[in-house]
């Protein structure tokens, strides 16, 4: 029971990581007022970067910062877009997915389905290893599952709600206009962190080619970079639930296999249901059952909305 | 490329044209993976409705029609894929097959579009191989009705569907007999497994996973009766995250033996860092993972690809069902590193006897419920096979 415990957990935080990342990525971009439907295109684009990096160069190190640097590229083409030319945000997200999608699939073409020569191995963090079930799924795979899971949210958890420079992030993404007269930089502000959510979206590229699967192929992202959008929805916009949720749908999904292996009683199709059914759930139970976390909970007030100075 | 409003006045009555669009539509929408899901669904109609009447019919009927002779260098062959030819399994498989057709006939002109939607976008795709004077059309995967509609309304190109189930005067299928390769390796895999847990990775609940699962389950069977399997249908051709989840959650419910169908090689990298055996498809893939590598069916359509395309140019094409049997067209991979001499040695045994004539699939068989499906005497053939559509006994999952 343990043993299935232990692998069930492992299996969801390193298939959720994939979210978690991506996800966190895009809690910065929304939270600065811009909705970034791009990540799908540039989890894509650094995964096959990624790959394309260690086949020449072995070490993941090197690939995951190459990843981070396409995806900050494809971020900064989308920023200048959709921030500083003010194109509508949506259609921009949506270029930048089908120039992703295309664009890796060209430069994967020749590496697709080779093994990655280098991968992030499974390494035990010393103590927290031997922790019963949480130990081996967090402290014993790769050594990316803490930062993600653990680092990076605590790091931007703390910037968003405990700096002033986070409270000027939330500003600039509930009502820009008066975050421009209290004299913060709207458009920077915009720019810089579209261009971070989507360096972690190439990082999550990467994470997933070089720690999760290890290849690349076209297609391998499937839909994951749509499902993290979702789940910033789900968080409400928080690092932390962010990571979170990507966890839990991990564990939602990872049931749903475990369930059909084990012979469980339920139909296939219900079971690979589950981890939308729980998607479902998840954002509806909390608002019927809590009315006040619905400001909590709610999206930035200027999400989506471009800023112009001039019109007030 | 030409535009397709131009295309649609080419080659077909506008009117029509844009009814069957609708039709193609309405019948097949939502289809979610390739080859025999009609089949899947309908089990009992298909089965009645196109096994053994079908291929009789179509044996009949094959003689009715023939096709000019057409010299090489005029010569315009189209293959139709349903993934990216670098996906490193089934079109991969496919494409080495197209390969061998431009290296046996260099004068001759061949196009391929990769990643062909089942909707009536194939449809399109398929009427401007037509429109671009393509003699032959190719398509290697099921694309029923889309591919169908096509090709009534250009009698004189000649079409192939690979695991079709249509024959008409200008359209035939092929299949590969897949069934065999699975049992021999199945074989493999009673010796080999300690916990007599198989898994297997399965994609959608149709006729070629049954036939693909059963078979490796039998083929265990035959030397452990012990042996069970569970299987997982992951709701993908090609999937890499889930078929990595699945293969987790096999292991950890204690299979120490993979089997699978996907387009890709995951489940393999998962047996070889969780240290069980796998047993793969469409190529061989030991590079993957070669301590865990037992064995995989192997698929080449190289030498069928040439004849047909031969038979063309010829003008001695005729529209049929074809079967690839072992040693032509599918075979187990060579055993991989791990397997002892012994084992391979037992289970090359059955591919002898099956070479020789021999079918394994025989009575009494049961299905998953305990009750005789298949009763003793009885010998399943291809045509069976093939719409094959409960699991065996010992058989968990695949609904």
């Amino acid at each position: 029971m343990i043993a299935l415990l232990t692998g069930l957990l492992s299996t969801a935080v390193l298939a959720g990581g994939v979210l978690a990342l991506a996800a966190l990525g895009e809690v910065l971009a929304e939270r600065v007022g811009v909705t970034d439907l791009g990540v799908e295109g540039l989890m894509s684009l650094g995964a096959a970067t990624a790959i394309i990096t260690v086949i020449n160069v072995p070490d993941p190190w090197l690939g995951l910062l190459a990843a981070v640097a396409v995806g900050a590229l494809g971020g900064a083409v989308f920023a200048f877009a959709a921030v500083i030319m003010r194109a509508n945000q949506v259609l921009c997200g949506l270029a930048i997915t089908f120039l992703g999608l295309g664009l890796s699939a060209t430069i994967g073409h020749s590496v697709a389905g080779m093994p990655a020569p280098v991968t992030f191995a499974p390494t035990h963090v010393p103590v927290l290893a031997s922790i019963p079930v949480i130990g081996p799924a967090f402290f014993a795979q790769n050594l990316l599952v803490v930062p993600i899971y653990l680092l990076l949210p605590a790091f931007f958890h703390w910037l968003l709600f405990h700096t002033r420079h986070g409270l000027n992030m939330r500003a600039v993404g509930e009502n820009p206009a008066a975050a421009d007269a209290a004299g913060i930089p709207v458009t920077a502000m915009r720019f810089w962190y579209v261009v971070l959510g989507a360096a972690l979206a190439g990082g999550a590229g990467a994470y997933l080619s070089l720690a999760v699967i290890p290849s690349w192929s076209e297609g391998m992202v499937s839909g994951r970079g749509w499902i993290a959008v979702a789940l910033v929805i789900f968080a409400g916009y928080r690092p932390f639930n962010a990571a979170g949720a990507g966890l839990l749908f991990g564990l939602i999904t990872a049931i749903g296999f475990l369930g059909q292996a084990r012979g469980w009683p339920i139909a296939a199709p219900v079971l690979n249901m589950l981890p939308y059914l729980g998607t479902l759930a998840f954002i509806i139970l909390p608002v019927v059952l809590f009315k006040r976390m619905r400001r909590a909970m709610a999206a930035p007030a200027a999400l989506g909305t471009p800023y112009y100075r001039s019109i007030r | 490329m030409k535009n397709p409003g131009g295309l649609f006045r080419a080659g077909y009555p506008e009117g029509t044209g844009s009814g069957t669009l609708i039709r193609a539509q309405t019948h097949r929408a939502g289809a979610p993976g390739r080859r025999t899901l009609m089949a899947g669904l309908g089990a009992g109609l298909a089965s009645s409705l196109l096994w053994p009447k079908g291929a009789r019919a179509a044996a009949g009927r094959q003689m009715t029609r023939s096709f000019a002779p057409v010299a090489e260098e005029n010569a315009l062959i189209a293959f139709g894929h349903t993934g990216p030819v670098t996906d490193g399994g089934w079109t991969t498989a496919h494409d080495l097959g197209v390969q061998a057709v431009r290296k046996a006939f260099p004068k001759l002109r061949s196009v391929y579009v990769e990643s062909i939607p089942y909707s009536a976008d194939a449809t399109r795709i398929f009427r401007q191989f037509v429109a671009e004077g393509a003699q032959m059309v190719i398509s290697t995967s099921n694309y029923g009705d889309f591919i169908k509609d096509v090709a009534d309304r250009a009698p004189d190109v000649a079409f192939l569907e690979c695991d079709g189930h249509n024959v008409t005067d200008n359209l035939g299928w092929f299949y590969i007999t897949h069934w065999y390769a699975s049992y021999i390796i199945g074989i493999a895999a009673g010796l080999m497994t300690k916990t007599n847990k198989l898994g297997y990775v399965g994609t959608f609940p149709i006729p070629s996973v049954y036939a693909s699962a059963n078979a490796t389950l039998l083929g265990a069977q035959s030397v452990n009766p012990a042996c069970t399997m569970s299987a997982i249908a992951i709701n993908s051709w090609f999937d890499p995250q889930a078929a990595t989840q699945a293969a987790s959650a096999l292991v950890d419910s204690g299979c120490d033996f993979l089997s699978g169908i996907t387009d890709e090689p995951a489940y393999l990298r998962v047996a070889e860092s969780r240290g069980v055996k796998a047993a793969m498809w469409n190529l061989g893939m030991r590079q993957f993972g070669p301590k865990a590598y037992v064995s995989s069916v192997v698929l080449d359509f190289a030498p069928f690809y040439v004849d047909q395309v031969r038979a063309r140019l010829n003008g001695t094409w005729h529209a049929a069902p074809h079967f690839l049997t072992l040693a032509d067209g599918v075979d187990r991979d060579a055993w991989g590193e791990t397997v002892p001499p012994e084992i391979a040695a037992r289970a090359d045994e059955m591919r002898s006897k099956i070479l020789a004539g021999y079918n394994p699939f025989r009575g009494p068989i049961r299905d998953n419920s305990g009750s005789i499906r298949v009763p003793a005497g009885v010998v399943m053939d291809d045509n069976m096979i093939y719409q094959w559509d409960w699991g065996v006994q010992g058989m968990t999952g695949l609904g």
